[in-house]
């Protein structure tokens, strides 16, 4: 049999006991937040990354980064080449008032040029100053971090795996080598290593 | 003229408390509320943990505009706050906090209290309709239902304690308690907490100033300093109940060194029961209102007759 | 005159004054109000002839209880916040006789009762909660009694009155 006024004492113990232990609030403006590395928090860009290809622009669902570009020629090197034309970024901003940090941009630029950093501290009085230019986007490129560690039994990032697996081939092409006779030289050892 | 002196002088002792114990029950209030939900609450007022918060409030409601609605009946509307703030420090009188450490003692005292308290709730009647608002005259009916039906347990209760002690003085009260006493009025204990809570509409008897239906009740118009006094009231309310409720049921000042440290025990046990009174409001949901009506009529009213019953039996008993 | 004589004056007068502005304001909350105002001097009156208990009394039951009884009939049916032109019916001046008439019968038998008997407010005990008590329990318990039995008739047919209803709402729709 229920002893009445059971639930009412447990509603009490409940609170009391919430009461003994820590409470969850961050203490946000004294302590900053202990933020993951891949938080979106702001879109830095590394400037000498950036060919100016517009694929970012052109992703970006609400149309939210300018880029102005030019071409610059760049002289032959070599005696009768070609000159070269290069493309040299004027202006690449981004309104984070219309932003809406579905990170497209960076996903499909094809150089690494953007990356996210947990840096979230950059609100306006004004919505207009909320468009940030390329100089201030390059300044957030130094908060990214690094990425992080991947996880215990993780399968290896591509390029990793790549390159040893050529390595083991260059390893057992060298063995075979030392085992057989006069063996033909292995063909070329750095240009089959290079990922 | 030293007696007019003397009187002046203790009102307005009275007067700094009924100013700041209802302050610290409020920060109280805010600090225990907030760690039940795993919160810290006001931290940044006063440099340390948000102790000036309700100094901060109260600064801010001076300064706000005084605004009285086009309907509204305007000298109603504008002593409803008074009516329902003075009450509380009139029966802040009458409480004694040890032995002769009291405002003024009354031979009727405990009949004073409760007259006196029943007149605050006029004071909300009188926001609630002059507002010329329907919230406010919703709960206005709220209120004036809610304390018919749980002034009956609530006086109740009382007569139980003073049949009990033979006097209906507050100071005698506490001479005749017993500790054996928490047993046998263990029930007009709990009656006269619950009731006493249903009369300040706290939670979870706060149906006529529900927020979430009603927008704030009676207090829906109200604004800057009449509101902060009523909401002033409230937690003098509070002190009242927690102090009377530690009086007549838990011994006031009785306890050990209660020669030196009487006064002490007064105020522990008013604290003690103040913060039931907020750790109950974090606990429970607000009832509704026949869930509200039923409570008193069907469960506190039978539980207090039992209560005098009892009384009656062990006066007669042990006389 | 002592001070107690200035306070009776004032109190008495404010009781009348409030009273008689309950029977003329036209606006009907307000008379409810000013009835607060009426019953809360007689407190003090009876505060002020020693009858302590019966001052509180007074309080707690007709201005905690009465009074709010009252608020709370006239918020549930019309709560007007204006002024009411139609409360000052034809019945004024014979309404204003019987009160008269009234008041001379109330006034003739304490008269009549008391004659010149002095009330000595140093050593009164008459309204102390004890000698009440005493008083009412000892003396008057028959009629005491009496008056608990004619509540009782009181509740009881209230409580017929709601269950006649509750029974035939036919009935009850033809009212």
């Amino acid at each position: 049999m229920r002893f009445p006024g059971t639930g009412l004492a447990k509603g009490l113990a409940v609170t009391m006991r919430q009461m003994t232990r820590r409470s969850v609030t961050a203490h946000y403006p004294d302590a900053l937040p202990d933020l993951p590395p891949r938080s979106r928090g702001v879109i830095a860009l590394i400037e000498e990354n950036c060919t100016s290809c517009m694929l970012c622009a052109r992703e970006c669902p609400s149309w939210c980064i300018y880029i102005d570009s030019h071409k610059d020629v760049v002289p032959a090197t070599t005696e009768g080449g070609r000159d070269k034309s290069r493309n040299v970024l004027d202006r690449f901003a981004i309104d984070f008032s219309l932003c809406m940090y579905c990170s497209i941009c960076i996903e499909v630029c094809p150089f690494d040029a953007l990356h996210w950093s947990p840096e979230f501290e950059y609100a306006e009085l004004d919505i207009r100053e909320l468009t940030h230019e390329k100089d201030r986007l390059r300044e957030w490129m130094w908060t990214v971090p690094a990425p992080s560690a991947l996880d215990p039994h993780a399968e290896p990032a591509k390029e990793l795996g790549a390159a040893e697996k050529a390595a083991d081939k260059a390893r057992a092409a060298d063995l075979s080598a030392a085992e057989g006779a006069p063996a033909p030289p292995p063909p070329d050892n750095s240009a089959e290593e290079a990922p | 003229m030293s007696d007019l002196l003397e009187a002046l002088l203790r009102v307005l002792v009275v007067l700094v408390a009924f100013l700041l114990l209802p302050l610290l029950v409020g920060q109280a209030e805010h600090k225990a509320m907030a760690h039940m939900q795993s919160r810290v609450g006001p931290m940044y007022a006063g440099m340390f943990h948000g102790w000036a918060q309700l100094v901060a409030d109260g600064v801010k409601f001076v300064q706000k505009e005084d605004v009285v609605p086009r309907d509204a009946d305007p000298a109603v509307f504008r002593i409803a706050p008074a009516v329902a703030l003075l009450p509380y420090f009139v029966v802040m009188l009458v409480i004694p906090l040890g032995p002769g450490l009291v405002g003024q003692d009354l031979d009727v005292g405990l009949f004073f209290v409760l007259a006196v308290m029943g007149i605050g709730v006029i004071g909300t009647l009188m926001g609630g309709w002059s507002s010329a608002n329907k919230f406010s005259l919703l709960g206005g009916i709220r209120v004036a239902a809610q304390l018919m039906a749980y002034e009956l347990p609530f006086v109740l209760v009382g007569a139980s304690v003073a049949m009990a002690a033979g006097t209906l003085s507050l100071t005698g009260i506490v001479e005749e308690w017993q500790p054996w006493w928490l047993l046998w009025q263990g029930i007009g204990l709990v009656v006269f907490f619950v009731a006493g809570l249903a009369e300040l509409q706290r939670p979870p008897f706060d149906m006529p100033v529900a927020d979430a239906e009603i927008v704030f009740g009676p207090y829906t118009e109200y604004g800057g300093l009449r509101f902060a006094l009523f909401i002033l009231a409230e937690y003098a309310g509070i002190v009242v109940l927690s102090a009377l409720t530690a009086v007549l049921f838990l011994g006031g000042w009785r306890g050990p060194f209660e020669d030196s440290l009487g006064w002490l025990w007064t105020l522990v046990k008013t604290f003690l029961v103040a913060f039931v009174v907020i750790w109950v409001r974090v606990a429970y949901p607000r009832m509704r209102e026949d869930q509200l009506q039923r409570l008193a009529w069907q469960g506190l009213v039978p539980l207090a007759l039992l209560q005098l019953a009892l009384t009656a039996v062990g006066v007669v008993a042990t006389a | 005159m002592s001070w107690v004589q200035v306070l009776f004056v004032l109190l008495s007068l404010v009781a009348v004054a409030s009273a008689l502005l309950v029977v003329t304001t036209s606006n009907l909350v307000h008379a409810a109000l000013w009835l607060v105002v009426t019953l809360g001097s007689i407190a003090g009156v009876f505060l002020l002839l020693a009858a302590e208990f019966v001052a509180w009394v007074q309080v707690l039951i007709y201005v905690g209880a009465v009074v709010v009884l009252l608020l709370f009939a006239l918020m549930l049916t019309r709560a007007p916040t204006g002024r009411q032109d139609d409360l000052n019916v034809g019945r004024v001046v014979p309404a204003a006789i019987v009160a008269v008439l009234v008041g001379a019968v109330l006034v003739s038998t304490v008269v009549a009762g008391f004659h010149d008997v002095q009330l000595d407010l140093e050593r009164a005990v008459v309204g102390s909660a004890s000698v009440t008590g005493g008083t009412v329990f000892r003396l008057w318990v028959l009629p005491f009694e009496v008056l608990s039995v004619l509540l009782l008739a009181a509740l009881v047919g209230a409580i017929v009155l709601s269950k006649l209803r509750a029974d035939e709402p036919a009935e009850a729709g033809e009212d």
